[in-house]
């Protein structure tokens, strides 16, 4: 309490510049002095409210500690305080974005990357939140331009390709799917984008080999396997697609999707009894996913168990109703987000 | 000194973003987020379809209103209506009925927007009888469906309202009367109902009426665009809903034979279907047992297939006979629906349209009453940035394999102020039925009637100028109809059949018909509504390919009977009445 005490009569006695207020209020927070250096942030914002260091450090303050209702007023006031600072603008975005204001946020980063044309990581976080976003087009723009300064980065590639698939530019997508796995042949991630949008496309047996080849790599890898079953089970070969995604399941126990179309593979084969112990499996890791339930209940119609049915149906639709965000992609792909830098 | 703390702001690039949370709050219309599944080499095929918009010409000029031209306030605003080919006159030539809106702020009485019925005077031309034939009503319009509810062999008509629903009878002469009081079947005068389908569900010969409704709609109780998160699109304010806003329902009447119906929502098992926001209803027996069930296409809420359990009541089964979701369960803004046997397998399938972001539905029946969403293997996941309103599962090139033609248009006039790349006016789509169960989209071979672009919405099917092949009359937002005329070259044959119900109901409603020709055998439901709010010609068309008579037509009434009838030559229009056994020839007029 005695620091404490010091620095606020100082404060108070000397009137010091907010520079200086600035300076006592870092030493407090790196000495873990929090409190003190909170109230000495705010005494220099209050004395000149638009003095940016103080403005940012408290923002950035809050912003470290997670409580981003209380880093965003601080960081905006920064932000307006220099329009052009890369910083400020970053952090509010991402703040906003914490905040589930993604669209204030896409506002902030596009401000941010004016002030720095070339953050190739910025560009990189923009292009995944854009497109959660639904500006996919502008994602894709963004991803590519990535793309450009950084084409020896196989992430790069990969969220170029993943921009540009939600942008609709499936052409585009297809090329830097050509490119990634031509310079990185033994890339698992590689031959599985490729061989995926080439089964997009129709081309089920030019995919085939690349979808084998991402297995060969990555054994472990669980969205190859996924996809090779879909191609078999787009060609009716429901038998063969069991086996792959099972090993996909395998890969990723609470990979609902692929444990879903298994389920859906031994329905085609009338084998209720396995899609049922298969859909129980994947609800005790994900309890709260309605869409095994969904299955269910066709299972159990199919069945001619009405009854069993129409209760799984129900608990499909509440659960639902409750967790809206849970669903996972419509093409029934995740993202796949790339390993931190 | 201006020394910055936050020297390890750089820190935070490490991934931090690229695990954030999807927004916790879903916005007011349901948009999937797909995108456009890559197209498939193209057949190489020629199409010989070409539409061509003769509304013009032909004399429809009838201006479409709904609410705000350039800003839409509320959801009511945006949803547009149906249209219906029926011949109401019995002349041999199909005749077209518009329903039309309205806005909030009204209209002086005289100048308050109706309805139209266009009478088809042959070669082409129609001539407005809307006043003389007594629908000149005004109001806020939405669905139309047909049937012969007094089986007196005249077509009577329902539509839907914002406010009170009407039944007219057809008097047979030109002319109609509003029996909607005596027949009880307005509804409470306060719903916003939307589809409509007459149906014979307990086999009485009399048809039945389902009605539904979208939302509970109240101005002054809903609230202004940008005011809660359902109440914003692409983070910008429009007008709210669906979701957010109280579900509509759905209403079941029982035709007592007298001129009066009873509501049995609640005895008929309607009423347990809860929390819904309900569309285009269409009645057919989809599970081939003989009885007549109902499919309603929902927006943002799973769509719903009642199943007839052949005792007078229903039992919903949608989720679990695989009809109420998208192939990967999520949920739809299901708006308009076709039912039709696309890959001529002798079973009814189903096609769904959905909002912007998302596939169409195409459920393939593969054994009676189970249903797998076929869409994007079937080639339509191609085009996700369309809003697809009307649609029709119809043969257009008469190769004896059902194709697809839909309009399209956003919901929001000021659409691209909000995102550049989505306009308000798009053009119409066509996919050709490949025969192995794929579509290839041909919309760009098919003719200046489907490049143009509006935003449309109700879409009827028939064949006005009975040249043997199906044109389609076409609502479109705040403008005039589109009468888009198919001017089909090539030496393909076809053969249309008008049933009489004379155990059964006598239009027929809920029959379903099988064709046989050449090595194709084609089914075909006769449906009160489908495509969007909207009635076809109830005259069913088969293309035949290159097989020049029909060898045998098998006709599963409503009554529960199954008849067989003899072949014909192929080119034209038969008649087959109810316990006959004869294949009637009836000349076709132009």
């Amino acid at each position: 309490m005695i620091p404490l005490t010091l620095a606020l009569a100082f404060a108070l006695v000397q009137r010091p510049d907010p520079a200086a207020l600035n300076e006592a209020a870092m030493k407090a927070a790196a000495e873990k002095r929090e409190e003190e250096a909170e109230k000495l942030w705010k005494q220099a914002a209050e004395g000149a409210p638009g003095f940016f260091p103080v403005l940012f450090n408290l923002g950035f303050f809050y912003f470290s500690h997670s409580r981003y209702d209380q880093a965003e007023p601080w960081l905006a006031r920064a932000a307006r305080a220099r329009p052009d600072d890369f910083n400020s603008r970053y952090l509010l975005g991402t703040t906003l974005v914490n905040l589930d204001r993604l669209e204030a946020g896409l506002v902030e980063w596009r401000a941010a990357l004016k002030a720095q044309p070339g953050n190739y990581k910025l560009m990189q976080i923009m292009a995944v939140n854009f497109s959660k976003g639904r500006y996919f087009k502008e994602a894709a723009e963004i991803a590519r331009r990535a793309l450009a300064l950084r084409s020896d980065d196989p992430n790069a590639y990969f969220v170029a390709i993943t921009s540009c698939q939600e942008a609709g530019e499936a052409d585009a997508a297809m090329e830097i799917a050509h490119r990634a796995v031509e310079k990185f042949p033994d890339s698992a991630r590689a031959n599985f984008e490729y061989g995926y949008h080439l089964q997009k496309l129709g081309r089920s047996e030019a995919a085939m080999p690349y979808l084998k080849k991402a297995m060969a790599a990555d054994p472990s890898y669980e969205e190859p396997f996924y996809f090779y079953g879909e191609c078999l089970m787009n060609e009716d070969r429901y038998e063969e697609a069991v086996g792959y995604l099972r090993t996909s399941v395998r890969n990723r126990p609470d990979y609902v999707m692929a444990s879903v179309t298994l389920a859906r593979a031994l329905m085609e084969l009338e084998r209720y009894d396995e899609a049922v112990r298969e859909l129980e499996r994947v609800l005790r890791l994900s309890p709260k996913h309605p869409q095994p339930h969904l299955l269910l209940s066709q299972v159990y119609f199919r069945m001619g168990d009405e009854d069993r049915a129409q209760r799984e149906k129900e608990l499909s639709q509440r659960l639902r109703r409750e967790e809206p965000g849970i669903m996972e992609a419509p093409q029934g792909r995740p993202f796949r987000p790339p390993p931190a830098p | 000194m201006n020394r910055l703390f936050a020297s390890a702001v750089l820190v935070f690039f490490s991934g931090l973003a690229f695990h954030l949370a999807v927004p916790a709050f879903p916005q007011g219309m349901i948009s999937g987020g797909a995108t456009a599944v890559p197209r498939a080499a193209p057949s190489g095929r020629p199409f010989p379809v070409s539409f061509v918009d003769v509304a013009a010409e032909a004399g429809l000029r009838m201006k479409f209103t709904y609410g705000n031209e350039t800003r839409k306030k509320y959801v009511i605003e945006a949803n547009g209506s149906g249209a219906a080919f029926l011949d109401y006159d019995n002349d041999g030539l199909p005749d077209i009925f518009l329903v039309n809106g309205s806005r909030l702020e009204g209209f002086p009485k005289a100048a308050a927007p109706t309805n139209y019925l266009y009478r088809n005077e042959g070669k082409g031309r129609f001539r407005d009888v809307t006043r003389d034939a007594g629908l000149d009503r005004a109001g806020w319009g939405n669905g139309v469906c047909a049937a012969d509810v007094d089986n007196d062999g005249n077509l009577d008509l329902y539509v839907t309202y914002w406010g009170s629903n009407v039944l007219y009878r057809n008097n047979g002469n030109g002319t109609f009367s509003d029996v909607t009081a005596r027949a009880g079947v307005g509804g409470p005068g306060s719903e916003w109902s939307t589809g409509c389908t007459f149906l014979d569900y307990d086999r009485d010969g009399h048809v039945d009426l389902l009605v539904t409704r979208y939302i509970d709609f109240t101005p002054g109780k809903t609230p202004m665009p940008g005011q809660f998160p359902f109440c914003t699109w692409k983070g910008s304010p429009v007008y709210c809903g669906p979701r957010g806003l109280p579900f509509g329902g759905a209403t079941l009447y029982h035709n007592r034979g007298d001129g009066t119906f009873e509501d049995v929502s609640i005895h008929s098992g309607i009423r347990k279907a809860k929390d819904f926001y309900a569309f285009t209803a269409v009645a057919a027996d989809l599970d081939g047992d003989g009885w007549t069930d109902i499919y309603i296409a929902c927006d943002s809420t799973p769509s719903l297939y009642f199943r007839n359990n052949r005792d007078g009541t229903f039992r919903e089964i949608g989720t679990e006979a695989g009809v109420a979701y998208s192939e990967h369960g999520g949920e739809q803004a299901g708006m308009a629906v076709s039912v039709s046997d696309f890959d001529n397998d002798g079973r009814l399938d189903i096609l769904k349209t959905n909002f912007t972001g998302d596939y169409p539905n195409l459920y393939r029946s593969f054994r009676k009453g189970f249903f797998n969403d076929v869409s994007v293997k079937a080639g339509l996941g191609v085009n996700p940035s369309y809003i697809v309103w009307g649609t029709g599962l119809v043969d257009l090139d008469n190769d004896g394999w059902k194709d697809i033609l839909q309009v399209t248009g956003h919901v929001y006039p000021e659409v691209q102020s909000i995102d550049r790349t989505e306009p308000y006016k798009t053009p119409r789509l066509v996919y050709r039925n490949l025969g192995n169960g794929r579509f290839e989209d041909v919309s760009a071979m098919a003719g200046p009637g489907v490049a143009q672009a509006y935003s449309s919405r109700g879409a009827a099917f028939g064949d006005f100028d009975n040249d043997g092949d199906i044109d389609v009359v076409v609502m479109n937002m705040h403008e005039a109809p589109s009468l888009l005329r198919n001017d089909l070259k090539g030496a393909n044959h076809w053969f249309k059949v008008k049933l009489q119900g004379t155990k059964s109901n006598r239009a027929a409603i809920g029959a379903t018909v099988v064709l046989r020709a050449g090595k194709l055998s084609q089914t075909e439901p006769v449906l009160s509504q489908s495509s969007f709010l909207s009635h076809n010609d109830l005259r069913l068309h088969f293309g035949l390919g290159d097989a020049a008579r029909v060898d045998g037509i098998t006709v599963r009434w409503p009554s529960g009977d199954v008849e067989e009838f003899p072949g014909a030559p192929a080119d034209g229009l038969a008649l087959l009445v109810e316990g006959t056994g004869k294949t009637e020839m009836v000349p076709l007029r132009r």
